[in-house]
């Protein structure tokens, strides 16, 4: 009862307005994290670039319909189509490299992608960012409201998570999961890992432009901070928390890691700590996550798996 | 002409500062075999120390730089013992140890944000002064000692890695741990110092940045990746490409600021990776790495 009324007021205060903005942004980072998942999680290319595809989303959208007044449902598969041919070139040389390599290339090619963001003044207009970006028109009737939006992103969020789960019972999803278990072994039955990987991470970056096309008339404005490197490793970290190659697991780490600042903020931490301390909470739940070698947050409570060890022995 | 020799200047400060990073983080590479990311906030921490002990509260130079130092290196001591030890004991996947560390950067630098605020700072010993003039080009008293410390430590760390017992020991883990721990060469306790001194060389080169230049709660991680690509090109498990490796990057940088504009220092430092990752992965020296022999 003591909850309700807190939470009412709560609501009251800050308004409705915001609440829904923290729903569409825990559905824009879950469909960020859900397409990382089928890169990292599934094929198990730990990529450090997924900002910069998302930033590429974002900026190619926003480009077009500042520039020549495209609508979105023009935007969104231009954007697809773009990101996911810059990723499929970029991963035919990348994904020469393994592992560790692999990480720090895929880092570098975050770098730059930023780095053009920021500085192809002429284009991108660099840290000024792009102001104006429309918001999105269905049939005719503007989605300028709050609701309708979170209606368009869920439909989205639903579609995305469709695709991947169906993916990931597909034998081509099989194959996937058999490489991030045994590259070699699933060389040797005659799959051309190669091919697949250079796929998984093309579907992968073509699915993190309609999260930054989303964004992009969302906030209709962008600039080149919301696509950093940070912002690369905080979508990894989503899955890594949620778990490797869980949808729903990305899905309730990416809610739990937008909604913990305003929970901050309502035990009663300033603003200017609250951020950082988000930040030290997610990094303290990856060391703990990747230390104890669970797959997700939520295995570090089950208490099955010691049963099920001293089974074993 | 004195442009160009004031660009030679520049470069080679820089050089300096990038060789004692690679040499640091090679360190750790050599017998864990994985990038320690954790280790940018060791760097960035050295300078914030400094800051604290010799701004804050009043203590001389001479005490609070070697103070700065041996608690950076207890961070990087600690990022060991707490973290990478147990997971080695648990026998986690090698990818795993990139993660957590990324994890632990996160953490720490963080808590250095919180702890001394996100603005930039500056460690300012003495008055600013123009710096010496040669050959009609600028060099700052800081940038000399740099240049000279960088190649001390160099030669230093060579002859320790060939000479003494526990630098032979250290090689002996790079190449093989197990057989190491049968000839009774015990491969944590040899891992536990090879960080202590990469931590250590670290937190130097983040003061020496600093007070060249000035400092933020990230600028070790900018500094470290330059460090990182100095050493993949150089080639890991050679000492000499090392220098090769660092004088490229340096190069590379002050080349580009220099013709097209500082802000594609960043992306060409990259590309040059990318290019090396691809056409030759083994870098200049050509010694073959553990991912890449199957």
């Amino acid at each position: 009862m003591k909850v309700q009324v807190i939470l009412i007021s709560y609501i009251e205060l800050n308004n409705l307005e915001y609440l829904l903005h923290l729903f569409i942004l825990i559905a824009v980072y879950t469909l960020l994290s859900q397409s990382l998942n089928l890169a990292a999680g599934m094929t198990g290319l730990i990529s450090l670039s997924h900002a910069g595809f998302y930033g590429l989303g974002a900026y190619t959208t926003a480009l077009l319909s500042v520039n020549f007044g495209f609508s979105f449902w023009l935007n969104l598969p231009i954007a697809m189509v773009l990101s996911g041919l810059v990723a499929m070139i970029v991963s035919f040389v990348a994904l020469r490299t393994v592992e560790d390599y692999f990480i720090i290339c895929s880092m570098g090619i975050q770098i730059i992608l930023f780095s053009l963001m920021n500085n192809l003044m002429e284009v991108t207009r660099g840290p000024l960012g792009i102001p104006g970006i429309p918001s999105i028109s269905l049939f005719g009737f503007g989605l300028d409201d709050k609701i309708p939006f979170l209606l368009l992103t869920f439909v989205f969020v639903s579609l995305v998570w469709l695709i991947l789960r169906n993916i990931k019972n597909s034998g081509f999803g099989n194959t996937l999961i058999a490489i991030s278990e045994d590259e070699i072994y699933t060389q040797s039955i005659g799959k051309n890992i190669y091919l697949l990987k250079v796929q998984s991470f093309s579907f992968s970056a073509m699915l993190a432009a309609i999260p930054g096309a989303l964004y992009a008339h969302y906030i209709s404005y962008i600039d080149p901070t919301s696509f950093t490197v940070n912002e690369s490793i905080f979508i990894l970290s989503i899955v890594i928390i949620g778990g490797m190659g869980n949808l729903a697991g990305s899905f309730y780490a990416s809610a739990f890691l937008i909604l913990l600042p305003e929970a901050l903020r309502f035990v009663g931490m300033p603003d200017s700590i609250a951020a950082n301390m988000r930040q030290i909470i997610y990094g303290l739940m990856l060391v703990l996550v990747i230390m104890t070698g669970k797959n997700g947050f939520k295995e570090l409570f089950k208490i099955r798996s010691i049963v099920e060890k001293n089974r074993n022995r | 002409m004195q442009v160009e020799i004031q660009i030679l200047f520049n470069t080679s400060v820089t050089a300096a500062i990038y060789l004692i990073l690679a040499n640091s983080f090679s360190f750790i590479y050599y017998p864990t075999k994985f990038f320690h990311l954790a280790h940018a906030i060791v760097i960035s921490l050295g300078a914030y120390f400094v800051f604290l002990f010799a701004i804050r509260f009043p203590i001389p130079f001479a005490v609070s730089i070697p103070l700065a130092i041996a608690v950076a290196t207890l961070v990087g001591l600690a990022c060991e013992i707490f973290v990478y030890c147990p997971m080695r004991k648990r026998n986690t996947p090698p990818l795993n140890y990139l993660i957590s560390s990324l994890g632990l950067y996160i953490l720490l630098q963080n808590c250095v944000s919180i702890f001394f605020g996100d603005d930039t700072k500056i460690i300012n010993t003495i008055e600013v002064t123009v710096g010496h003039q040669i050959f009609g080009a600028y060099i700052t008293t800081i940038q000399i000692i740099t240049v000279f410390i960088s190649i001390a430590f160099f030669i230093a760390v060579n002859l320790f890695l060939n000479f003494s017992s526990t630098g032979k020991s250290i090689r002996a883990v790079s190449s093989n741990p197990d057989l190491s721990n049968i000839y009774g060469i015990p491969s944590n306790k040899t891992i536990l110092i090879s960080f202590g001194i990469g931590s250590s060389l670290a937190a130097t080169a983040g003061i020496l940045s600093a007070m060249d230049t000035n400092m933020s709660p990230t600028f070790g991680f900018n500094l470290l990746l330059y460090g990182v690509v100095a050493m993949i090109i150089g080639g890991v498990g050679s000492t000499t490409g090392l220098i090769a490796g660092s004088f490229l990057v340096a190069t590379a940088q002050h080349l580009a600021g220099f013709y097209l504009d500082t802000k594609w220092m960043d992306a060409v430092t990259y590309f040059i990776l990318i290019l090396f990752l691809i056409w030759k992965p083994l870098g200049f020296s050509g010694k073959i790495l553990k991912k890449i022999q199957l």
